[in-house]
């Protein structure tokens, strides 16, 4: 009988020290929009297209899961919305015309801000 | 006492519910509060990963791997490029082989973390919620100092693995394994004598020898019913051979058995990973992580079947090459898929409000069932 009362009493009191001592532990979390993460070089981010060294060999094309993502005509475009960063593209580049970049803000109001053009020729 | 007249009803949990972890419904038939029959409705998330495979190049499947399942895409990453490798005869070097086995190790141990947060708030403690994802979160960040990417990692290739760890953080990897033991600790210390967790969690679920066996069930759920089956022990792939580790089996069969579980394999995993980390302290000059395949015009041929032990159960990847750029057919055996189908037999004659709590304890993940 005491013991089913005091049990629990105990037990509330252990939760409040953890509670407690975690309480005066440092930040885990980044004020988000003020704070920004600093992300590691390897981080993929946005792709980032450099005209000049680019062959169009038609290689990203080739290893991208997900299809059109990069398609090369007229123009070099990358639709950003079907991207999924896998970093394939930039890893099988043979001249490095593709580069990762650390950004990662990518949301748009508009859908035609997330594809990347870029005249060839 | 007179029996108290009840009423019979079929309500709809999910499919967009919170404790569902993902979008499944389940149909129940309650009497007054007490769970009859549970139907449960799958394949909301179905995103056709195996016919996806018969479309792509064997280097275009590779990034879709990590998302059969998300929290641990390590293991179904291994499953994939090792059934490649079996099928080429690629041999992969003693380095590589350590950093997959402890990249995977460290997958468990986050994977088994959020676990542990969810199924706390499945029970309505939301305080353990963010102790665990402090732990998380730490391996997270080595991951993506790893590998580029905090959950859809692509760090695998046939052949070895993409990058080398570096020592700085093969540092913070040691770090967080000796400070590990220490929140592990506070954890256990904050859940496991609270005696609301205990009166909800006890003679809970109880899930028999047998009907495990028949429904196929893998992982900790059944080595919680007391049958010692762990691939990592039973068929040592990698480097689990030379690594000292125990498998934790219990008897009591229940919901708090498969927790307490949990809890053991994460010690578990946070012992093989410091045996690794040592290992591959000792070895920073060794470059070798990478054998040289060509994996743009891979064409193997034949039938694979490689085999992981992952963090819900044993996961298969069946290959099926006929020698052309694209794979014939790939089929996943996930181990969530048969631990989502135990629900029924396990929930009958409990509370609706323990119904939660035993499909919180089975670990389910709804993108490894429908895949």
């Amino acid at each position: 009988m005491i013991n089913s009362f005091f049990n629990p009493v105990k037990e509330l009191f252990r939760g409040l020290y953890i509670t407690a001592k975690n309480s005066l532990k440092d930040n885990v979390t980044l004020l988000y929009p003020e704070k920004k993460k600093n992300m590691n070089k390897f981080f993929r981010g946005k792709i980032q297209y450099i005209k000049e060294n680019c062959i169009k060999c038609k290689l990203c094309q080739r290893v991208c899961p997900s299809k059109n993502t990069i398609q090369i005509d007229k123009y070099y475009s990358i639709n950003y919305a079907q991207c999924i960063f896998c970093g394939n593209c930039v890893e099988y580049c043979p001249r490095q015309a593709l580069i990762l970049t650390p950004n990662y803000e990518l949301a748009s109001e508009n859908k035609n801000d997330l594809i990347f053009k870029e005249e060839l020729i | 006492m007179e029996k108290i007249l009840t009423d019979r009803m079929r309500i709809n949990i999910g499919p967009q519910h919170p404790s569902t972890h993902g979008v499944m419904r389940m149909i129940v038939d309650l009497d007054g509060e007490t769970v009859e029959n549970v139907e449960t409705v799958i394949g909301y998330l179905h995103r056709g990963m195996e016919k996806m495979a018969e479309t792509s190049t064997y280097i275009q499947y590779l990034p879709i791997v990590d998302r059969i399942d998300y929290l641990s895409g390590f293991f179904c990453s291994y499953a994939y490029v090792n059934g490649i490798e079996l099928l080429m005869d690629i041999e992969i070097s003693e380095k590589s082989k350590y950093i997959r086995t402890i990249t995977m190790e460290l997958n468990r141990m986050a994977s088994h973390l959020l676990w542990l947060g969810c199924f706390m708030m499945d029970l309505g403690a939301s305080s353990p919620f963010f102790y665990t994802f402090i732990e998380r979160e730490k391996i997270l960040d080595i991951f993506e100092n790893l590998t580029g990417n905090r959950m859809m990692y692509n760090y695998y290739t046939f052949g070895g693995v993409k990058r080398d760890i570096d020592k700085e953080n093969l540092y913070a990897i040691k770090k967080f394994s000796d400070e590990f033991v220490f929140a592990l600790k506070d954890l256990e210390e904050l859940i496991n004598y609270n005696p609301i967790f205990i009166s909800r969690t006890k003679n809970l679920g109880i899930l028999e020898k047998e009907c495990a066996y028949a429904y196929s069930i893998t992982g900790v759920n059944l080595r919680a019913s007391g049958i010692k089956k762990d691939l990592r022990k039973d068929k040592p792939y990698l480097i689990y051979e030379n690594i000292e580790f125990n498998v934790p089996i219990s008897e009591n069969k229940d919901v708090q058995a498969r927790y307490i579980l949990r809890i053991k394999e994460l010690k578990e995993s946070n012992k093989i990973v410091q045996q690794c980390i040592d290992w591959l302290l000792t070895n920073l000059n060794n470059k070798n992580i990478i054998t040289d395949v060509k994996p743009l015009t891979l064409k193997p041929e034949g039938i694979a079947i490689s085999e992981v032990e992952s963090s819900r159960g044993l996961m298969q990847c069946i290959i099926y090459a006929d020698g052309t750029l694209n794979p014939y057919r790939i089929k996943w055996r996930t181990p969530s898929f048969y631990n989502v189908q135990i629900i029924n037999e396990i929930s009958k004659g409990y509370l609706l409000s323990d119904l939660i709590a035993i499909f919180g304890s089975l670990d389910i993940i709804m993108p490894e069932v429908d895949r």
